[in-house]
């Protein structure tokens, strides 16, 4: 136990020279890229002396490494600044889309599990047969498919053709979400505010994109539970566990996929970043109003301090879920000693 | 059995619980949108969808009727022109309160007015360029005084960064970005609505405003919903999700909506336009031949067959139509996909089979809709079929695209325009006026172009200003210093049973009037 709160201690200090290097790469790369935010809004309206005037305020005209320095600074006093296009503070923009990810992702990540994990298992089980074919081609064609086609095609067909469930948003449009946001987590909300009514609503909104990303990741975990399955069937306790009767349905699907289990749980944090990095296409596609679609917009419109505070979230997020799935993996595992 | 009867009430129960509506007022329409909401503060948003927030929410001392583009008094009962044109004095309608009971007089504009000036938000240029200072002469009249003649003040009075705000609720030195920061948690003006409830990029609703004084609107509640694609909006109003939807449909979901027996289409003349533009400094677009030989080749009526499907309007002059002084000088003077007299004007300067005139043609992915590809690709194959051009097609996202104007990097490219106010003068000195042509990559100068300019921003006599306009477009064939392509259609798609929408060039989008029939 001490080894292991030792390694969390190492690893959260680890996270901070990792988000300066991440911080510094994003500030020069995007400073570079041509554009300002200024331009981006008033260029060919107002006067150029405006434009200039308003560079000048915001401090674009000053050097480079000026600019770095005032924003390292800003940093170190955890302050992320203002957006240089809407003026509000970015920690308040972030707070107000980040909840709208979390509850995409996870949920995300949820189908993931629940298609990938079970699909992986029974094809392993039924090695060299037409289903394990069947299952593994169609883990490589969910994970070719482009999310947003994914996601435009689910919308025609249960949203529109069948019209069983909403193609867009959070909620319904005529749902009043000022009657319950709190903390933005809407499926927590609703349930504090004991409007199930509600509750429901947001319940069907999510099932169109989190089954879009969770399918489209589900193709990884297929694939890599059906090679872990197939190394531990391969064991001895398996085999001796079939040699004294236990039904095999039992020893595949309870015993075997605990064991498979604990190496798709290193890859579950490392595929957070995938889930981010598709939450752009999928929020786009779904008009969801997330982390993902606020990096995009902001990026065209280069609102500096938001498009970097913005990454470093992202950054913490994965940094943060690996450090737990290590923790856990640590936990659940007795022979992993750090 | 008992077990399954249990489950089985358990989820009945469930589903009434879940099926119970959480209903708001009976004549709530949902109105869904593209476009993007910034701050909700007159004194720094600058976009057309935030102002048509602003339409509905606050008034100004003029504006204009719902549908129409003549400016009519508002919380104005009249104004006079004084000094020589450097002053406007409003006489405001007498006993006007904002929500909380304070008095609307002159000292809140004058208040309003310094509070732009003093914050100095994007828009902020519509007052400070013009407007020295305020006065209040007495209760009910306030004095503008210009730092010089401007004969379209009027027009420039009717855009929210004019708009009176109320002094004991708006914080006199901080943009407002989010209804819920000010005292009362609403944001309410002077108009019909207010402000309920605010979530960037998902939902702004608009209620009634208790405290308006006027012709109480036909509808309860307003929710505008905000959608990331043009398609996924387009599903949503099929659905029946949406009462209506305005701005900015795909070419071919306009198309395929008109055609639907359930859904209504409401088409308006817009107030945006496309041209082409040339950097005038840049060989060998230095060479007004050179110049009108390109525009020459341009077909409009094939672009917008092929591109829009037919959706917008053919333009012939930066000045768009339905704007008083509007002419159709280059359909005279060069017509449409006039091949021989490009080729003849460009052999006059040195171009033909042998000696083609090259050039890099940029165009922007993504500012002006998904269509630019197509426009681009539509306008090189124009400019080619004369045999004497050859051009290469180039993209840029917004910020680099106009990081490369300013840069002089584009010889020829697109632009759009929507205006920042109505009056010819925004469509014309912006473009061809040294400075204004300077700003947006064009770089024309001309001293009696410029003279002319100053002349109509002056003089506040309509006929002089009118002759004045109409010579500059006429001009315009001459020098070609960009060349109009279009001007856009409004569509707004609405159900059946919605009622009362009107639109207009002004984009002032009025939602008082519409009504779901019953």
């Amino acid at each position: 136990m001490k080894n292991l709160l030792r390694y969390i201690i190492a690893r959260t200090f680890l996270t901070i020279p990792m988000v300066f290097i991440l911080l510094s790469i994003v500030f020069v790369v995007i400073r570079v890229m041509p554009g300002d935010p200024v331009s981006a809004m008033l260029g060919g309206h107002a006067p150029e002396k405006v434009i200039e005037q308003k560079k000048e305020e915001l401090g674009l005209n000053k050097p480079l490494i000026v600019q770095y320095g005032s924003y390292l600074w800003q940093i170190c006093r955890l302050d992320l600044g203002n957006s240089m296009i809407f003026k509000q503070r970015v920690i308040d923009t972030i707070g107000d889309k980040l909840p709208a990810t979390i509850e995409l992702t996870f949920f995300g990540m949820l189908i993931t599990l629940l298609v990938g994990v079970p699909l992986g298992a029974y094809a392993a089980d039924k090695r060299r047969s037409t289903q394990d074919y069947s299952i593994r081609l169609y883990g490589i064609v969910i994970y070719c498919i482009p999310v947003y086609w994914l996601g435009l095609m689910l919308q025609m067909i249960f949203g529109i053709w069948l019209d069983i469930f909403p193609i867009a948003g959070r909620t319904g449009a005529r749902v009043f979400v000022a009657g319950f946001d709190k903390t933005g987590l809407y499926i927590l909300d609703t349930i504090l505010a004991g409007d199930f009514a509600a509750l429901w609503d947001v319940l069907i909104h999510l099932v169109l994109p989190s089954v879009t990303l969770g399918l489209t990741l589900s193709g990884i975990f297929i694939r890599l539970t059906r090679a872990n399955m197939l190394d531990v069937l391969k064991s001895d306790y398996i085999l001796a566990a079939e040699a004294r009767g236990i039904r095999h349905h039992r020893v595949v699907y309870k015993h075997a996929i605990m064991n498979a289990f604990v190496p798709i749980l290193t890859m579950m944090g490392l595929q957070v970043a995938l889930l981010m990095a598709g939450a752009v296409l999928t929020e786009t596609t779904f008009s969801w109003p997330g982390m993902g679609r606020l990096l995009l917009e902001r990026i065209y419109l280069r609102d500096y301090p938001t498009i970097q505070g913005v990454i470093v979230i992202f950054a913490l997020i994965v940094a943060a879920v690996s450090l737990v799935v290590d923790i856990i993996y640590a936990l659940v595992d007795p022979r992993v000693r750090y | 059995m008992k077990s399954f009867k249990l489950i089985f009430v358990c989820l009945l129960t469930l589903g009434i619980v879940f099926l119970a509506s959480n209903s708001f007022a009976r004549d709530t329409l949902v109105y869904g949108t593209t476009e993007k909401v910034t701050d909700m503060d007159p004194a720094n948003a600058y976009d057309f969808h935030t102002w048509e927030i602003f339409y509905n929410i606050y008034r100004g001392l003029l504006g204009y009727p719902p549908g129409k583009t003549n400016l009519v008094p508002e919380l104005a009962e009249s104004y006079k022109v004084v000094d020589e044109g450097k002053g406007y004095v409003f006489k405001l309608k007498p006993g006007l309160k904002f929500s909380d009971g304070t008095s609307f007089d002159a000292n809140a504009v004058k208040w309003s007015i310094d509070r732009v000036m003093r914050i100095k938000g994007d828009p902020s240029w519509l007052v400070t360029d013009f407007v020295e200072r305020v006065e209040v002469l007495d209760k009910n009249q306030v004095k503008f005084v210009l730092k010089n003649p401007v004969a379209y003040f009027p027009a420039l009075v009717a855009t929210p960064p004019y708009y009176p705000v109320n002094p004991n609720v708006y914080p006199p030195d901080k943009i407002v970005q989010d209804p819920s920061a000010l005292k009362g948690g609403k944001l309410v003006g002077l108009g019909p609505y207010r402000a309920a409830f605010f979530k960037r990029d998902q939902e702004v609703a608009l209620e009634l405003n208790p405290y308006y004084v006027g012709e109480k609107p036909k509808n309860d509640m307003v929710i505008i919903r905000y959608f990331a694609d043009a398609t996924t909006m387009r599903l949503a109003l099929e659905k029946g999700e949406l009462d209506f939807a305005f701005k900015s449909f795909n070419p071919s979901d306009i198309s395929d909506l008109q055609k639907m027996s359930n859904i209504k289409t409401i088409k308006g003349q817009g107030p945006y336009i496309r041209y082409v533009c040339f950097q005038n400094n840049t060989e060998p677009f230095t060479n007004k031949i050179v110049r009108q030989g390109v525009a020459a080749a341009i077909n409009r009526p094939d672009i917008i067959k092929k591109v829009f499907l037919g959706q917008n309007e053919p333009l012939y002059s930066m000045v768009p139509m339905g704007m008083w002084t509007h002419t159709d000088n280059f359909k005279e003077v060069f017509g449409d996909g006039n091949i021989e007299k490009s080729k003849e004007l460009l052999a006059q300067a040195g171009f033909n089979e042998t000696n083609k005139l090259k050039f890099d043609f940029w165009y922007t992915p993504s500012h002006y809709g998904d269509t630019e590809v197509d426009m681009a690709a539509v306008l090189k194959e124009q400019f080619e079929a004369t045999g004497v051009m050859e051009v290469s097609v180039k993209s840029a996202e917004w910020a680099t695209y106009k990081n490369n104007w300013k840069n002089q990097l584009m010889p020829v490219y697109l632009l759009g325009w929507y205006p920042d106010y109505i009056d010819p003068d925004n469509y014309t000195a912006a473009f061809a006026g040294t400075a204004g042509s300077r700003g947006n990559g064009i770089y024309f100068s001309d001293p009696t172009w410029d003279a002319m300019f100053v002349e109509e921003q002056k003089t506040p006599d309509e006929s002089a200003r009118e002759a004045i306009f109409k010579k500059i477009q006429q001009m315009w064939t001459d020098e070609v210093p960009t060349a109009p392509i279009f001007q856009g259609s409004l569509y707004l798609f609405a159900q059946k049973d919605i009622d009362g929408i009107m639109i207009s060039p002004t984009l002032q989008f009025i939602y008082a009037p519409i009504e779901k029939m019953k």
